[in-house]
């Protein structure tokens, strides 16, 4: 358990260790024997780490801040409140005492919902390391489903994202259960008068972003057509048959959900 | 490794195993045993305690954690052989059936009455909704919480 920055580096690298900032995630699957690092790093006792910092046109969000202090910050629902629609819906009360945004973000799961509103928010994540620090873009610091960009000698300490007060939120998960159901599908999205950002969750290995439905929702003009943006969105996704919910009920439930969307959006305007 | 924390109101200076679950520790080194185990990762809440303040799943948090920290469980609940208003109202009003989830569902309902004297009903089910309980349909637990919130802000504690 390190308490600050310099011992965390010393001890990353070297052999298999994980980082544990909650560990709602990372001691579930050492238990189910899916992991085995031959040691945990806990930040439980690190100083620093747990603020929340207005940085202008950004926020900093830092590794230790679980997702019950996000649900509590105002200056958080007042310039990103797509995060706390997003983080309200995950886990538990109990889970969200614990789990933390950069946790989520380096587990980097299809279906990890805070994952998509940094998407949303033109997330950055800042990276330390042994070598110092770099920066990369949330969609380039997630590979796959469980990858990331992150080397066994960094660590996450912050995300950053961008202010978005002018956006109208929104997002819709359909789950099994309301507490703690891992999402079947779910859409989110920001929309200020000619712009749209969209995202997808677990209909596809990473969070997905509809591009084409985007740039044709910022170029149609007087021509644009609910159907046609709904058609080039699904071509973001490739939903799979699992356990959860099969492929055509996903598709299904994202077309629905985009309509909504826009639905909504226009009953607002 | 060595830590120092509080359970229930006593101090403890104790050398702990660093792999070992705060739920086990509990049970097995403290012999607090009416923490339960259900799932084991997270989903049902039977483990809940309360640490600083804030509901956690205990079977989700290793013991080297807790150092400097105050751990409350369902033990803490009772002062001087007289139950908590939340264990009064959860046996008037029928809300424990085979009691397994009761010791998690207390903590949870205790976190929330901590920082809420008047919890809506929508807020009372936010908060126990980490907690399954498969036996009452969740209707007398709700209301058995809404009572001893009563009976807590009329100071009959």
């Amino acid at each position: 358990m390190p308490v600050d920055e310099r011992e965390l580096k010393s001890m990353l690298g070297g052999e298999d260790c994980k980082i544990m900032a909650g560990g709602t995630d990372l001691l579930v699957r050492i238990r189910s024997g899916r992991l085995s690092p031959s040691r945990i790093v806990s930040l439980a006792r690190m100083k620093g780490m747990d603020g929340i910092l207005d940085l202008g046109e950004e926020v900093s969000i830092g590794s230790r801040v679980t997702m019950s202090e996000l649900l509590k910050c105002e200056l958080i629902a007042a310039s990103c409140p797509i995060l706390p629609m997003v983080v309200r819906e995950i886990g538990s009360p109990q889970i969200r005492n614990r789990a933390t945004l950069a946790g989520n973000l380096v587990n980097a799961s299809p279906a990890g919902d805070s994952i998509m509103a940094l998407y949303l928010s033109n997330a950055t994540v800042v990276i330390s390391g042994v070598n110092g620090e770099r920066r990369e873009k949330v969609s380039s610091f997630i590979k796959g489903p469980g990858r990331t960009t992150l080397s066994r000698d960094e660590y996450v300490g912050a995300i950053l994202l961008e202010k978005t007060p002018g956006y109208f939120p929104q997002f819709y998960k359909v789950g099994q259960r309301s507490a703690m159901a891992i999402a079947v599908a779910s859409v989110g999205s920001l929309i200020s008068g000619q712009e749209i950002r969209m995202a997808f969750g677990s209909v596809a290995p990473t969070v997905a972003v509809p591009e084409k439905a985007c740039e044709y929702f910022e170029k149609a003009g007087e021509k644009f057509d609910d159907g046609e943006f709904a058609r080039l969105a699904m071509l973001a996704i490739s939903p799979i048959d699992d356990v959860r919910a099969s492929a055509w009920y996903r598709s299904t439930v994202v077309k629905n959900l985009v309509q909504r969307t826009l639905n909504v959006w226009r009953k607002k305007g | 490794m060595k830590i120092d924390f509080k359970v229930n109101g006593r101090d403890y200076s104790l050398e702990v195993r660093e792999d070992m679950r705060l739920l086990d520790f509990l049970r097995e080194e403290l012999k607090l045993t009416g923490t339960k185990e259900g799932c084991g990762e997270g989903e049902c809440g039977a483990c809940t305690v309360i640490i600083d303040g804030k509901a956690v799943n205990s079977c989700l948090v290793l013991v080297p954690e807790i150092d400097g920290r105050e751990v409350i469980t369902v033990e803490g609940l009772e002062r001087d052989g007289r139950l908590h208003p939340l264990q009064e109202s959860f046996i008037e009003k029928g809300a424990v059936q085979c009691g397994f989830c009761t010791p998690g569902m207390l903590m949870s309902a205790k976190a929330l009455l901590d920082g809420n004297a008047d919890p809506s009903d929508e807020e009372i089910m936010e908060a126990i909704e980490g907690n399954l309980c498969r036996c009452t349909g969740y209707y007398k637990i709700v209301q058995a919480i809404r009572d001893a919130a009563g009976k807590l802000r009329n100071g009959k504690a």
